[in-house]
């Protein structure tokens, strides 16, 4: 019921915004939004991936690349807008996650990270040495432009990306109330002793990397269809996996609510050091390398359990409890 | 009665390594058979090809009339075999109550308030119900050596495979410990790797020697722990001389 209220509340807030943005020139709000919501998904997901299932995935962008590659791709031969192939992004990074999985899940933990890391930049090399897929200079969607009515463009964007961050969150909770969840819980915990328990260790781990895979896809073509060009360094761009880890880390590794407070603080440090500071480049990001350490050292499991447990408010626990009747009963 | 574990021919080598040299073991269920041997006696890996963690270079595994050989170790786990590990393997950032809940709902294949239930009798069964919300990780040791048989009657295992589970404890800790798995031999098979004789012999019913990858002896405790090629093994006397 909760549930039910809270998704009617985002979904009248961000339409309302969307339409009265225009009005009063909010085009620069709507685009920062936007990218945040698009980042937030990211993070969500990568978060279901490192914190969940034990999947320290470092080449997590190669599947933002690919399903920008996939939207800018097909929408300029097929000559269609671009919100039209965007459903196909999702598919194809699905599959193209389904398909890294088979080679990437033979290597276990650190050895994942570096070879998903690698693949990642492999596929870069590959497309920029390739002209047939727009070698070193990518693509831009000039061709379709004519399709894209740009009175409407910040709001649709803004609304696309405010409904897959909604799918993000919402999603990975509903997956991890579910027994996926569990078993997913109990692999990142002991995949050994989850396996003798009966889970399904290399199952429960493939799910989860093909909906991450396909989500970071979609939140990839989206951002890019925004910008409304991209090259492979931009789209395979290891910044991006630095990035969901730094907002995870920071927000809360291993809880649903961890990327939200991490999206909030990355952009708003972004903001404060960028624009109010005027750090430029390299400062920025020793600046928020700094403000992480900082975090760290006080908050070493990031800022949500902080909050959760100093202040005993219950977020999107998936924790399961015994009924109470046990619980009154032991403590007789 | 056809046993419920039956084990024939089991070899596996790793190079030179013979870590199971034509083994044959037959558990039958309200049974409990202890194996000891020295280190390296290849106890450990017997369990793991039963388990399915290993794979035999010969031989077969039978579970309740089915050849499990092939058989990976998550769905030998959901068909009853499962183990308990020396070192207990709580997952440790989930509660007791979900660490049981695992259990149910992958090994036992039970689904909503049926798995509650099933869990919450559990509990109950090993004194955990006050411990419910407790982080597995924050367990004593002898709460998580409980923990560890919890978890295998949670997923309603035929076979128990217990892997030294009463090392580390203390005499009285051990005790108890034997006490409950007497217990569980009421429904369930046991076999039981363990170094410390005297828990073993108060409830093993058999006992399997192994040394060198290879079963020297199978027969009722007494016989096996009181016979020289066992003092000759673990304390390097000549059988004439232990006898």
């Amino acid at each position: 019921m909760k549930a039910a209220v809270a998704f009617i509340l985002y979904v009248a807030v961000a339409a309302a915004a969307g339409l009265v943005a225009p009005i009063y020139d909010w085009a620069g709000a709507l685009r920062f939004m936007s990218e945040m919501f698009l980042y937030l998904a990211m993070a969500e997901l990568w978060n279901l991936l490192a914190g969940y299932a034990g999947l320290l995935c470092m080449g997590q962008q190669m599947f933002i690349g690919l399903g920008t590659y996939c939207l800018f791709y097909a929408s300029l031969k097929l000559n269609v807008s671009p919100y039209w192939v965007m459903p196909l992004s999702l598919v194809f990074s699905a599959a193209m996650a389904a398909l890294a999985a088979l080679f990437m899940f033979r290597l276990r933990v650190i050895y994942f990270a570096i070879g998903t890391w690698i693949l990642s930049d492999m596929i870069a090399s590959f497309i920029s040495r390739t002209p047939e897929l727009g070698g070193a200079s990518g693509y831009q969607l000039s061709d379709v432009l004519p399709l894209i009515n740009f009175d409407w463009f910040d709001q649709v964007i803004f609304w696309i990306a405010a409904g897959l961050a909604f799918a993000a969150v919402w999603g990975s909770y509903t997956l991890m109330r579910s027994s996926i969840g569990l078993g997913l819980m109990s692999i990142r915990d002991n995949d050994l002793a989850a396996a003798s328990l009966g889970v399904d260790v290399w199952m429960s781990r493939f799910i989860v990397f093909v909906i991450a895979g396909a989500g970071c896809g979609l939140a990839g073509a989206v951002y890019f269809t925004a910008q409304l060009s991209m090259g492979p360094g931009q789209a395979f761009d290891p910044n991006w996996v630095v990035a969901m880890l730094f907002i995870t880390i920071v927000g809360g590794i291993g809880t649903l609510e961890g990327p939200i407070i991490g999206t909030a603080i990355y952009f708003g440090l972004r903001e404060i050091f960028t624009n109010e500071l005027n750090l430029s480049g390299a400062w920025y990001l020793i600046a928020l390398g700094a403000a992480a350490m900082v975090l760290m050292l006080y908050a070493p499991n990031g800022l949500w359990p902080e909050i959760r447990d100093r202040f005993g408010v219950q977020g999107l626990s998936v924790r399961r409890h015994p009924p109470k009747t046990l619980l009154a009963e032991a403590a007789e | 009665m056809t046993a419920l574990l039956n084990v024939s021919g089991l070899s596996k080598r790793f190079g030179a390594v013979v870590v199971a040299d034509q083994v044959d073991i037959a558990v039958y269920v309200g049974e409990c058979l202890g194996v000891i041997g020295p280190n390296g006696a290849g106890k450990s890996s017997v369990f793991n090809l039963i388990a399915g963690t290993l794979s035999p270079d010969a031989g077969t595994v039978r579970f309740d009339g089915v050849d499990v050989t092939n058989v990976p170790a998550y769905k030998r786990a959901r068909a009853g075999i499962v183990r308990a590990f020396q070192i207990p393997q709580p997952f440790p950032k989930l509660t007791v109550y979900e660490n049981l809940l695992v259990a149910a709902q992958y090994g036992a294949g039970l689904t909503g308030g049926a798995a509650e239930d099933w869990v919450v009798g559990v509990l109950r069964e090993f004194g955990l119900a006050a411990k419910a919300e407790l982080f597995g990780g924050s367990l004593t040791l002898l709460d998580r050596k409980r923990l560890e048989l919890a978890k295998a009657v949670a997923s309603k295992a035929k076979l128990l495979l217990l892997d030294e589970v009463a090392g580390g404890l203390t005499e009285r800790e051990v005790e108890e410990l034997a006490a409950l798995i007497v217990t569980l031999k009421r429904d369930h098979a046991i076999i039981w790797v363990e170094h410390i004789a005297h828990a073993l012999r108060a409830a093993a019913d058999r006992i399997l020697l192994l040394h060198f990858g290879k079963k020297l002896l199978d027969g009722p405790p007494v016989e096996v722990l009181g016979s020289p090629v066992v003092k000759q093994i673990y304390m390097g006397l000549a059988a004439d001389e232990a006898a």
